[in-house]
């Protein structure tokens, strides 16, 4: 009975934790980590420019950083071609 | 001309870690520099030669094939490298997609990661940036008491100077953005309540390629630790070339700490029999007047045309007494 009522606490705990996460933070850490993913982007066009033809610098060290950007790169070059309208004034 | 004549006050003291050669091709960059050093390891310093010029050859100076063979012993304390930038950067190309096949265990690389990295073996730029990597890698490591570099002709050896500057901003940008990633990284593990954060691998290293090129840089822009020489020849070409180079370098922030005049008739052949050796003298005499005008007290030091081509250790020895310990006095 006692362990059913410490684990019915701190199920009610999560709940709640998640509950004001949702309500409190969860739209911020959504902000935090768009912006995250727009300056990943941003430093994807500084390495990796030359593969849009932005011609940004010579590639010695850009060749040294892109193994690790490799898993973003598809998603960067679509968000970089994807056409934009007014509401991404708006809506990012 | 009551100034220091020959390098040794120049160069041969404590503190100067760092010298670098520049001029057109073909007047004497990689004589001087083999001279040079060969003079500093005789003296107990720990020297490193290194050719930067793409034509150079300090193979030939020295007598021996040490072309894309890293640093060769040539004599006790005096190392040589002549750079194969296109091996390295085939090696670093190679390197760079086994560290993606590893890293994401992948036995092809995506074609167009694989089509951007042959292409950019292909950039320009590419050649220059190897080489200075290079250049850099080694004084960044602190093996040797002095580095003696050999650059490539007048050109060149702007853009590769210049590339300092570029390289070092484009990294601080770089990394500055990277830091920027890292903050919003930590906010948003302190607001999910989340214990750690992995450790950002390109901030690493790029905080290495940093360390890498400002060493580098700021020992090249200390003037207490490095010395800049332009060479020349007593000719009225080569005179307006170093004119206009020295105005260059100027506009990047480099001051030079000396000329060598390189190939200079020695005095008997002032009565030399024969009318085209003498006339070439008379010549010669006329523009020694016009390298006193417009250089002075910038010249530093004279070497004179020899009856044969410097090459091998003696040829190099005797360079060196000229260039270093001022036997030839042209005024």
């Amino acid at each position: 009975m006692e362990k059913e009522k410490g684990g019915l606490l701190s199920k009610l705990k999560r709940v709640l934790g998640e509950v004001t996460y949702g309500a409190a933070l969860h739209g911020q850490v959504s902000a935090v980590l768009k912006t995250r993913m727009y300056i990943e982007h941003m430093f994807i066009l500084m390495i990796l420019g030359d593969m849009l033809g932005f011609p940004i610098l010579p590639p010695y060290y850009s060749l040294r950083l892109l193994p690790y950007a490799v898993p973003n790169v598809q998603s960067w070059k679509h968000r970089f071609y994807r056409e934009r309208d007014f509401t991404d004034v708006i809506y990012g | 001309m009551g100034v220091a004549w020959g390098l040794r006050d120049i160069v041969l003291r404590d503190g100067v870690k760092m010298v670098i050669f520049a001029g057109k091709g073909g007047l004497g960059k990689t004589t001087s520099s083999a001279a040079l050093a060969y003079a500093a390891a005789r003296e107990g310093k720990k020297v490193l030669c290194f050719s930067t010029d793409p034509q150079a050859s300090l193979s030939d100076i020295f007598e021996r094939d040490i072309f894309g063979k890293g640093e060769v012993e040539v004599m006790p304390n005096l190392y040589v490298v002549e750079i194969d930038a296109d091996a390295k950067i085939n090696a670093y190309i190679q390197e760079v997609k086994q560290r993606i096949r590893e890293m994401y265990k992948m036995d092809q690389i995506p074609p167009e990661i694989e089509a951007y990295i042959d292409s950019s073996v292909a950039e320009p730029a590419m050649y220059e940036s190897a080489t200075y990597d290079a250049m850099a890698e080694y004084v960044a490591r602190g093996e040797y008491d002095l580095y003696v570099f050999d650059m490539p002709p007048f050109g060149h050896g702007i853009r590769m100077l210049t590339m300092a500057d570029v390289l070092t901003s484009w990294v601080e940008k770089l990394t500055e953005v990277r830091e920027k990633a890292r903050e919003y990284d930590e906010i948003a593990r302190k607001l999910r309540s989340e214990r750690l954060v992995k450790e950002d691998e390109i901030l690493n290293e790029l905080y290495d390629i940093r360390r890498k090129l400002t060493t580098f840089t700021d020992v090249m822009r200390d003037r207490s630790k490095s010395a800049f020489f332009m060479v020349m020849t007593p000719e009225a070409m080569s005179v307006y070339d170093t004119e206009k180079a020295l105005e260059a370098f100027k506009a990047i922030g480099i001051k030079p700490a000396g000329v060598v005049l390189n190939k200079v008739l020695p005095r008997e052949m002032a009565d030399n029999p024969s009318p085209y050796i003498r006339n070439r003298y008379r010549q010669q005499e006329e523009v020694l007047k016009m390298i006193l005008d417009k250089f002075g007290d910038l010249v530093v030091a004279a070497i004179p045309m020899f009856p044969r081509e410097p090459k091998g250790l003696d040829g190099i020895r005797e360079v060196a007494r000229h260039l270093v310990d001022g036997v030839t006095r042209i005024w």
